[in-house]
């Protein structure tokens, strides 16, 4: 009983002293307030309202032809578009979403956004790491595989990982590379 | 015994007409590489050898995997899936073209220059150890780069067809350690760009001594 009440004491303390003097309590940051501190609109966790144009295109894996009716998803909004007789969706307005855990070590230099396309008598394919910029054109393509009659006992999707582009991936070693940790060094250009 | 010694000298002549005819005829074909390929005697490629290598355990290519088999690509489609994966799409029109000018030089110099490894003979392999190339991945704005510059190259004063290496380098600067190198900054064509600096101005910064051209019966945009 008394321990609950001394700790209560230190709660309203603790408050109390933040009330007062603002920030000399260390509480842990929302991605808000990490965006409100470097002074941009930028939250990850918030509806983004930078977009780039995106056009998918969607063929057979084996033949190259493009899919005629295959359906695309955005994954991150839900919207959905058929591709047409060259295969390709319409140009897309479609987010721009950058991975939140990396904003405070290396701003990624891309946004990233997953796609699903389906057609019947084909597997489903689910293409992640779709690179996005702001106001900048993207094109993508997706595989996807036929159905066999004999040998598709087992039918699950097939998964491709875009990876991240090389440069981005580059500065991410160099952000944490010790001084005697030369990696391609200043020496080696 | 004038006979004997005409006859010795005759087989003797034969005999040594007949070891550098075998000579040349089983040079080893690296020899050829010796040749000064110039603009002069060279056409522009059509086509490119690559070697596709296996992938990792995580689905990407190892550029220390085996060679799987080696896919012969129209030489303009090869460079414009480099170009966005080397360089980066939202940059400059001034850094991608730079940048697409060095990617062709690059993958020109080893179309002419070929290699033979695990029994497979190939130009470029698919990964870091040459230029990343990744089959459909071309973009508008590197596209666009590539098509306004496809008709330049940046050679040697005597027209020899040389490679143009580049490395990342960092950003927000020119990246001067990389000139001293001979080998252009990927970052620091960017940053030159913002400068306002223009394509031949970039690849004249990195690369000294060499020359801006046009190719011979090659279009662009």
């Amino acid at each position: 009983m008394r321990m609950k009440r001394h700790l209560i004491h230190i709660v309203s303390t603790l408050l109390l002293a933040q009330l007062i003097f603002g920030m000399a309590i260390p509480i842990q940051h929302s991605s808000f307030a990490y965006a409100k501190q470097e002074g941009t609109s930028y939250d990850p966790l918030l509806k983004s309202s930078k977009a780039g144009h995106l056009r998918v295109k969607v063929i057979d894996g084996r033949t190259l032809e493009p899919l005629v009716g295959a359906e695309v998803v955005i994954v991150e909004n839900g919207k959905r578009y058929r591709t047409g007789k060259d295969g390709m969706t319409p140009w897309i307005e479609a987010p721009v979403l950058r991975n939140a855990r990396y904003r405070k070590l290396v701003n990624e230099l891309h946004g990233q956004l997953t796609l699903i396309s389906y057609k019947n008598g084909y597997r489903d394919s689910i293409h992640s790491g779709v690179r996005m910029n702001e106001g900048a054109t993207t094109r993508t393509t997706i595989w996807q595989y036929k159905i066999e009659e004999t040998g598709s006992t087992r039918i699950e999707p097939v998964f491709y990982m875009e990876p991240y582009h090389r440069l981005w991936l580059l500065q991410l070693a160099d952000r944490f590379r010790q001084k005697s940790q030369l990696g391609e060094g200043y020496q080696h250009p | 015994m004038g006979l004997y010694r005409t006859t010795t000298r005759f087989l003797t002549l034969c005999s040594l007409f007949a070891a550098l005819t075998a000579g040349v005829a089983i040079m080893p074909a690296h020899h050829a590489s010796a040749q000064v390929f110039n603009l002069n005697n060279t056409g522009f490629p059509s086509y490119i050898r690559v070697a596709i290598r296996e992938n990792n355990p995580w689905g990407e290519p190892d550029p220390r995997g085996a060679i799987i088999y080696v896919r012969t690509v129209n030489f303009d489609q090869y460079c414009r899936n480099v170009l966005p994966n080397e360089w980066f799409p939202t940059w400059r029109p001034s850094a991608l073209e730079a940048g697409a000018i060095a990617v062709k030089m690059f993958a020109w110099y080893h179309h002419l220059h070929p290699v033979t490894i695990g029994g497979f003979t190939f130009d470029v392999d698919n990964t870091i150890n040459f230029q990343l190339y990744r089959a459909q991945s071309e973009q508008s704005s590197t596209d666009t780069a590539y098509y306004q510059s496809r008709k330049l190259a940046f050679v040697n004063p005597n027209l020899e067809i040389t490679e143009l290496p580049y490395r990342a380098g960092y950003p927000n600067s020119p990246n001067w350690q990389y000139r001293n190198a001979q080998k252009m900054s990927q970052w620091g064509s960017e940053y030159l760009a913002e400068l306002g600096r223009t394509p031949i101005e970039i690849l004249n910064f990195y690369y000294s001594g060499k020359l801006l051209t046009t190719i011979p019966k090659v279009g662009g945009l």
